[in-house]
């Protein structure tokens, strides 16, 4: 009897089709390239072109700084941020329709010395010729000669370092353990109200703040010491924007000028028209609205280091007035729509994120950056809200080659059924977009940490898997990643961890072996987890409270409404009427899940091995203990539907949201559990010992809430209940979740297939699911990638909470990424 | 060696060293060989599988052969086995001295001394040595199935029973089928056909939609493929289909090459079908060689291992032969 209607030969996702076709990169459809043909030749050897760095905005930087020594530090960031985008240089593509860049022309990094600081305390060296990042003998002597004697000393990193209390520094030091990133960003992941900027203009923004300036009371010396000085940067920011999209327009004339090309020449004309009017003044266009949008984030680059991680919000709700308009009245054609936001998008493209702090380098894999984009969900009245362009950003994912920007969509228990099919045909296409988010999950956890209806309903999302209510969280430090692995094994070792010999790392919990009860691993177990909680709450207490007098951001902060209403910058907080949703993440959930589902069964339950046994074989790295590594392996294993492990799971979560609940972050705030690795999980594996899930010394740990890698045997449909049940529902302590599923394109082909993804979409939504994302692949075509990276460049994979190129990726990610489950079926 | 690949001292049904086990198959308790969760091409919507073990039709390109015998029996993957140097934990336990090694020191199990017990399965740590069979109630069944209600919910899934055959265990079947059906739960079945009418009708009353094979019109060629004839086959489904005129009924065929990949063949199949007085759906299978690792694992030589799966054409030109031989409702493009 058949049971599987499989054909005989593996089906190829659309993607792997066009990579056998051996296409180059372009736009993926004939149509599209002849109707978009500006956006197909921009394309054209795009990722060919080496990354240069620009230390520009470093050297102006620096040059601002050396005059505002002891002025308030939003002053001085005003001043400094003036002083960028009056004076950098600027460029205008041959075939660009919206302008402006935060580097040189082409693929580029921006150096931050403000917090780069592994470029001081290492010597910075000119790139080899096979290096992707440029970077030239004179770059090498600005950072050595010039921004090295400035910034050292001067660096928030540094400060932070010295602040913490001496067990806390000593554990942060070893890097796998707690991973702080507060330093690594000037902020968090975040989303700019650019609804603001559209409607009201900067000049309306400059208004508002000349008005608060005038109306300030002279003699209260608040006003006069911290209000004054936040609105005199705001306005200075102001008018240093107004003036950088003037010097593009005068640019584009001089351009026009000389044009020959009358085509171009219009065009060149029409910019210069564009940015003379944007974002000065409200958007009257859609073009005006695209315009404006990307100046800010243009600025929003240069101002401070969150440029990747800036979202684009609800893309599809802000930009759509302006877009139906134009429609109506005949001014744009759909097409022309898609070529404008599509150069956006590469723009995007170009800037890369180099992160060369310590203890990141490795952390974000395949030059992650994200630009989360937004589509689809409800509007503000709880209603859905997806329109025509919400549809029209994803025929522009699916033709548009590049991974950027990651594409968001919100999903919720009445997303129309033909939008759902056309997220389901975009995800198909195998290179990861959109990556979902369920409203029936968020907006309830946001209403109960106190957002309104309304701010709930209109989340946006930014970074990798973060949400946000835009004008009521003010979070701006970056949080800590801990590791579930270490803790793990310092629970089986005595506080310790093999790595570092007999250093007493974590507290000392006893001698595993004489662990009578699973309750006695347990307890050991929450001791060592609350230890490394105590060092990640005052980690980020520090950060908090001394980043302000380091780093502000007066544009960033003046697009926020509670920011704009207390006078103050966003990173100096609290401020009132913010609510502070931070979190720590705590990655290799299901690592620490199934090596303590393992112990017990083996060794409390069924009573297979000693404690003795195990230990020893951990100890061997497994090596001449085959058997008992089978033992493990074979364990009940989280991400089956198997209440065993899946309890254990949700007795993890229950513990880290009571502890996390007790305590607040410096500003008043939450420090929610959140399971977002990136990529971290390999780093933080690479220092483990072997684990009692069968995981051998160096392996990674499991990513996000997923399975662990191939764990996961009983289908997505068992992986998916697997994390619903081990969810602390009852707790509002809790945050993003991020969940990777692979498929093989086979499992969804042809039309039933996209219903059948359709109707597991619409059950993830039921089961109140965070996040799901997909790799659509074979994992033939992996394997074969990594051994062919020249044929297989463009091969776009879900990594986590953003796709990037395969060939990028480290070789471990790559195996990683190879070792996940494909469910196929 | 038979022609199904077991050695001929040991016929496969009725059956082996183990048939002086008690068979524990009731009415309340079935046999099954496997669950299988997020099936997508075996009925609607997303659904739950339960495989039922033992089958008489011995199909020599049958891709489960773990599901041909009506008692457990013991797999052994070779791949997983870690070896007597590092485990040697399954031999001391084999009262019937079953197990020897190689000398790459991976265990070997003589089939003919191997009685099926199990014992040396629950002491194996890398599930190299596992039972194909499990007794399980109707009640499990039900609470397995039920795992998986939201996706049916959304899917219009639910439960199919597979194999093996499931007829073969009528009660079981009728009783798992019917208390699924009274919790809201979409039923259906994938049959062989060759049972008593009696058990036919006894389960498919509670399914909503049949999957029937029929893999020859030929008694002869269909005798030498599967082991018997197909008079009742064909007999059963011409009932089926006048007795349940609603039920939703969709015949398959598993396309073999060189044994039914011929026009003729299909044609034939194609020229009965339509003839029956209420259409039902039609639909061919390429054959695929993914049982023949089961083989392998089960101590058996899979016949067909030189056999490719059809082409991409020769499936296209088929299909094209049973559209214009009939007037069906769908064919499966």
């Amino acid at each position: 009897m058949a049971q599987v209607a499989e054909l005989a030969r593996p089906l190829l996702s659309p993607q792997e089709e066009r990579i056998e076709r051996g296409e180059p990169i372009g736009l993926v459809s004939e149509e599209a390239q002849r109707k978009r043909a500006r956006i197909h030749r921009m394309l054209a050897g795009f990722r060919d072109k080496p990354i240069r760095m620009n230390l520009e905005r470093a050297h102006l930087l620096t040059e601002s700084f050396k005059q505002t020594e002891g002025q308030p530090v939003i002053v001085r960031w005003g001043k400094a941020l003036a002083h960028i985008l009056r004076n950098i240089s600027i460029h205008i593509g041959e075939d660009e329709l919206i302008v402006g860049s935060a580097g040189p022309p082409g693929r580029y990094a921006i150096f931050f010395p403000e917090l780069e600081e592994k470029f001081f305390t290492q010597e910075a060296r000119p790139s080899e010729p096979d290096d992707s990042l440029v970077l030239t003998e004179e770059d090498v002597q600005v950072i050595n000669e010039e921004l090295k004697p400035y910034w050292e000393g001067k660096q928030y990193h540094g400060a932070f370092i010295n602040a913490l209390p001496d067990d806390t520094r000593r554990i942060l030091e070893l890097y796998c353990i707690i991973a702080p990133t507060a330093t690594a960003r000037s902020s968090l992941a975040w989303n700019h109200d650019y609804e603001k900027v559209l409607k009201r203009g900067i000049k309306g923004i400059k208004a508002e703040a000349e008005e608060k300036l005038a109306s300030l009371d002279p003699v209260n010396p608040k006003d006069r010491v911290e209000k004054e000085p936040f609105l005199q940067a705001v306005i200075l920011t102001c008018d240093a924007i107004v003036e950088f999209a003037h010097r593009y327009a005068k640019l584009a004339r001089s351009m026009a000028k000389k044009e020959k090309d009358a085509k171009r020449k219009k065009e060149l004309l029409e910019i210069a028209e564009v940015c003379e009017w944007v974002p000065e003044n409200p958007a009257r266009t859609f073009r005006e609205a695209v315009q404006s949008q990307w100046l800010i984030q243009t600025v929003s680059r240069l101002e401070q280091r969150i440029g990747g991680t800036v979202g684009n919000g609800r893309i599809d709700q802000f930009f759509y007035p302006y877009y139906k308009k134009d429609i109506e009245e005949g001014r744009l054609t759909k097409d022309e729509a898609l070529e404008l936001v599509e150069c956006m998008w590469i723009g995007m493209a170009q800037n890369v994120e180099i992160y060369t702090a310590p203890g990141s380098l490795s952390f974000t894999d395949g030059y992650a950056h994200w630009e989360a984009t937004t589509v689809g969900g409800v509007d503000k009245d709880g209603k859905d809200a997806t329109n025509e362009l919400s549809y029209l950003l994803l025929q522009s994912k699916k033709e548009f080659p590049l991974n950027y920007p990651d594409l968001a969509a919100r999903i919720h228990s009445q997303t129309p059924e033909p939008f759902l099919h056309a997220i389901a045909e975009t995800i198909k296409e195998g290179t990861g977009f959109p990556k979902l988010f369920f409203d029936e999950e968020i907006i309830p956890l946001f209403l109960s940490k106190g957002g309104t209806v309304e701010e709930a309903n209109d989340y946006c999302i930014c970074g990798c898997t973060e949400a946000k209510m835009i004008n009521h969280d003010a979070v701006s430090t970056g949080c800590a990643w801990t590791n579930l692995g270490a803790i793990v094994e310092m629970t089986l070792n005595d506080g310790k961890l093999k790595l570092f010999g007999d250093q007493q790392i974590g507290v000392s919990t006893g001698n595993p072996r004489q662990f009578k009860s699973y309750d006695d691993l347990w307890h050991a177990f929450c001791w060592q987890a609350e230890n490394v909680m105590k060092h990640t709450f005052t980690q980020q207490y520090v950060a908090d409270t001394l980043k302000a007098k380091f780093i502000a951001a007066p544009m960033c902060s003046m697009l926020h409404d509670l920011c704009m209403k207390e006078c103050k910058d966003i990173h100096d907080g609290p401020i009132d009427g913010a609510l502070y949703l931070g979190f720590i993440d705590t990655l290799g959930f299901a690592t620490a899940i199934d090596s303590l589902a393992a112990v017990k069964r083996l060794v409390f339950d069924d009573k297979k091995l000693t404690m003795a046994e195990l230990l020893d074989a951990l100890d061997a790295n497994f090596e001449g203990k085959e058997a008992v590594r089978q033992m493990c392996l074979n364990a009940p294993k989280y991400g089956n539907n198997d209440p065993y492990a899946d309890s254990i799971g949700r007795n993890i979560e229950a513990f880290f949201v009571k502890l996390t609940r007790k305590y607040k972050s410096a500003f008043g705030g939450e420090l929610d559990i959140r399971y977002v690795t990136i990529t971290a999980h390999v780093p933080f594996g690479a220092v483990l010992g072997a684990t009692p899930d069968g995981r051998k010394a160096g392996e990674p740990i499991a990513e996000g809430v997923s399975p662990s890698q191939g764990a996961d045997k009983k289908g997505p449909t068992a992986s998916l209940v697997s994390i619903a049940n081990t969810k602390a529902s009852g707790y509002k302590e809790r945050a993003a979740r991020l969940l990777n599923m692979k498929l093989s394109p086979s499992a969804v082909a042809g039309p039933e297939g996209t219903r059948k993804l359709m109707s597991l979409i619409r059950t993830a939504c039921d089961l109140k699911m965070w996040h799901l994302q997909f790799n659509i692949i074979n994992k033939e075509t992996l394997i074969a990638a990594q051994k062919d990276p020249e044929k297989y460049r463009n091969l776009l994979v879900r990594v986590a909470g953003y796709s990037a190129y395969f060939v990028d990726l480290t070789p471990q990610l790559q195996d990683e990424i190879i070792k996940r489950t494909e469910h196929a079926f | 060696m038979d022609v199904w690949g077991r050695d001929s001292s040991r016929p496969l049904r009725g059956c082996m060293n183990s048939q002086t086990r008690k068979d524990k198959r009731s009415a309340d308790v079935g046999l099954i060989f496997n669950i299988q969760k997020f099936s997508l091409h075996d009925g609607t919507g997303i659904r739950t599988l339960v495989f039922l073990k033992g089958c008489p039709l011995l199909c020599t390109w049958c891709s489960n052969p773990e599901g041909q015998c009506f008692v457990p029996e013991l797999a052994y993957n070779r791949n997983k086995c870690i070896g007597i140097h590092e485990c040697d934990h399954c031999r001391p336990l084999c009262e019937m001295d079953a197990i020897t090694h190689a000398a790459d020191g991976k265990v070997e199990i003589n089939r003919t001394l191997c009685n099926d017990c199990g014992k040396c399965v629950d002491a194996c740590p890398s599930k190299a040595l596992t039972l194909f069979g499990e007794y399980i109630t109707v009640p499990d069944v039900i609470r397995i199935v039920e795992e998986d209600g939201s996706f049916y919910a959304r899917s219009g899934g639910g439960l199919t029973l597979s194999g093996g055959e499931p007829i073969s265990q009528p009660e079981f079947s009728t009783n798992v089928l019917s208390t699924a059906r009274s919790r809201g739960i979409d039923t259906a079945v994938e049959t062989t056909g060759f049972c008593e009418w009696d058990a036919v009708r006894s389960v498919c009353e509670h399914a909503n939609q049949v999957f029937f094979d029929v893999k020859s019109m030929d008694s002869e060629k269909h005798r030498a493929g599967t082991g018997v004839s197909n008079e009742l086959i064909l007999e059963n489904l011409v009932r089926l289909r006048k007795e349940f005129r609603k039920l939703r009924i969709t015949v398959r065929t598993p396309v073999v090459p060189g044994f039914n990949d011929s026009r003729e063949d299909i044609a034939a199949i194609a020229d009965f079908l339509s003839r029956l007085p209420i259409p039902v759906q039609y639909e061919l299978l390429p054959y695929h060689g993914f049982g023949e690792p089961k083989y392998q694992q089960l101590g058996r030589k899979y016949l067909l291992g030189d056999v490719k799966p059809p082409s991409q054409e020769c499936m296209a030109t088929l299909r094209r032969v049973v559209i214009s031989e009939m007037n069906l409702t769908r064919t499966e493009a």
